[in-house]
């Protein structure tokens, strides 16, 4: 007591400071960094995580979300969950699963709105507008329409159907008398909400979201 | 005084906050979100350091987001501070909880220096504008309750179950006291509080009771001993537990008072 009054003010030792003020945060900023560092993992194996509605691009996505929950909380489908540990540092973030439950695409987007900190934009109105990935046929042997059947549930499950898929007709070569009708995804249409991907009737889903690939500035003609 | 006021008023605050948590399990609409930001009827909250943490790290400034932080800042401003961590945290639940079983086991009475946290807070916001990741928002033990209320998950349970053992063996409240960097948000703000904990030395028989029953006792010895008429510490919870076990009411919490 006597001790820490001869020192003024601040009731504190010089040692007492020394290790209470650097050497334990000093100690404690390792010890987090040890923890964060293999923490640092941004997507899933698929390499990203389908965002809700709005979401902005996904390195300011995670730095603008705070985890709140809300729009997991107002999505009617539950589409919407929350990511899970595994997901490094986008626990707590909001993502979409297409084959438990896609993105319906409500028309008033309460999702975007809910959400407080921009990570999703609460401006956005248009549902053609919405861009959370592109639906790509990753596995052309297992599609059935390809492989000369009238399958087409992708394309007749798309909300923006005629628009992000169509179906192209050609001749089958295989059989000689039939035709192959082809979906055709049109990426500057398709706002990658995965209805087609929950709807694929093969066990593991040949259509798949994915992120959306940059456009490539080049010089070719077409 | 045997009818613990202040206590009784703040487990009930405690005990709302935990079932508003929980309440998006039953799908009502009076509550959505959590801690970090939610809708309370219609009210939009929002953690200011959670927004600040946003703000630095995307670098994306939504005007509303930022109004709503700023309300919930001067509010716990005018209340005290860390009167977020004694009525509102549930984590400061679980450490209450980890003390009183400590107590019981008598192990770990050592305490870390209460300054830590400060430091951690100039941490998690330097981190935060160099990865561009809200880094509290994504360790936060609290964001880690109100999933695991909300939402269940082995892992989130697991954490806070590690909470209190931490509690119990190894430092007494080592976490609210000294780590958590949102308490030491708010203790910036509690330091120049209009709310505190004021003395009346007249009254006061240095029993040390208030002392005892203090989680942050280092808030109360100087003034004690040195004649200061309040609590002058941010550090102080505001908790009220000095105030109900004053055998002479010598402890008063007051807002805007000048003696």
């Amino acid at each position: 007591m006597s001790e820490r009054e001869q020192n003024g003010n601040s009731g504190c030792t010089r040692r007492q400071f020394l290790k209470g003020g650097v050497g334990v945060p000093l100690a404690m900023a390792l010890a987090g960094g040890m923890v964060t560092v293999p923490f640092l993992k941004r997507a899933d194996a698929r390499g990203f995580y389908l965002r809700p509605p709005g979401a902005v691009d996904e390195k300011r996505f995670l730095g603008a979300c705070i985890r709140c929950g809300k729009c997991v909380n107002v999505c009617p489908y539950d589409s919407i969950k929350l990511a899970g540990p595994d997901a490094g540092v986008s626990i707590g973030t909001p993502v979409i699963r297409p084959r438990e439950e896609p993105c319906y695409l409500c028309p008033d987007l309460p999702c975007a709105r809910a959400c407080p900190s921009g990570a999703l934009d609460s401006g956005l109105q248009e549902i053609e507008k919405v861009r959370m990935g592109t639906a790509v046929i990753v596995d052309r042997e297992n599609c059935l329409s390809l492989r000369g059947l009238r399958c087409e549930v992708c394309y007749s499950n798309c909300p923006l159907i005629d628009k992000a898929i169509t179906i192209e007709a050609r001749h089958n070569e295989r059989t000689g008398v039939h035709s192959i009708m082809e979906p055709v995804i049109h990426r500057e249409k398709c706002v990658g909400c995965g209805i087609c991907e929950k709807t694929c009737v093969r066990e593991k889903p040949v259509i798949v979201v994915q992120k959306t690939p940059p456009k490539l500035e080049d010089h070719y003609e077409f | 005084m045997s009818f613990k006021r202040w206590t009784a008023a703040r487990r009930s605050v405690q005990a709302a906050v935990i079932l508003l948590l929980g309440s998006p399990l039953v799908g009502q609409s009076f509550f959505n979100g959590n801690l970090a930001a939610a809708d309370l009827m219609g009210l939009p909250l929002v953690d200011p350091l959670a927004a600040t943490q946003a703000v630095l790290a995307s670098r994306i400034v939504v005007p509303a987001f930022l109004v709503s932080a700023s309300a919930v800042a001067l509010f716990y401003f005018l209340v005290g501070g860390r009167t977020f961590c004694a009525w509102i945290c549930p984590v400061y639940l679980l450490t209450e909880a980890g003390d009183a079983l400590r107590r019981r086991t008598g192990l770990a009475g050592r305490t870390a220096p209460l300054a830590t946290k400060k430091w951690l807070l100039l941490i998690v916001l330097c981190v935060t504008v160099v990865t561009g990741l809200p880094l509290f928002e994504i360790l936060s033990p609290i964001g880690m309750f109100a999933r695991a209320v909300a939402y269940g998950g082995y892992l989130a349970i697991s954490c806070l179950i590690g909470i209190v053992l931490v509690e119990v063996v190894l430092s007494r409240r080592i976490w609210c006291r000294s780590l958590c960097p949102l308490g030491g948000f708010y203790s910036l703000l509690g330091r120049y509080s209009p709310t505190r904990v004021w003395f009346t030395p007249s009254r006061c028989t240095a029993c040390g009771a208030c002392a005892r029953i203090c989680p942050v006792e280092e808030v109360l010895e100087p003034s004690l001993g040195r004649g200061e008429l309040r609590v002058v510490s941010g550090d102080c919870t505001r908790c009220g537990a000095c105030v109900d076990i004053c055998p002479h009411r010598a402890l008063t919490m007051k807002s805007f008072a000048r003696h």
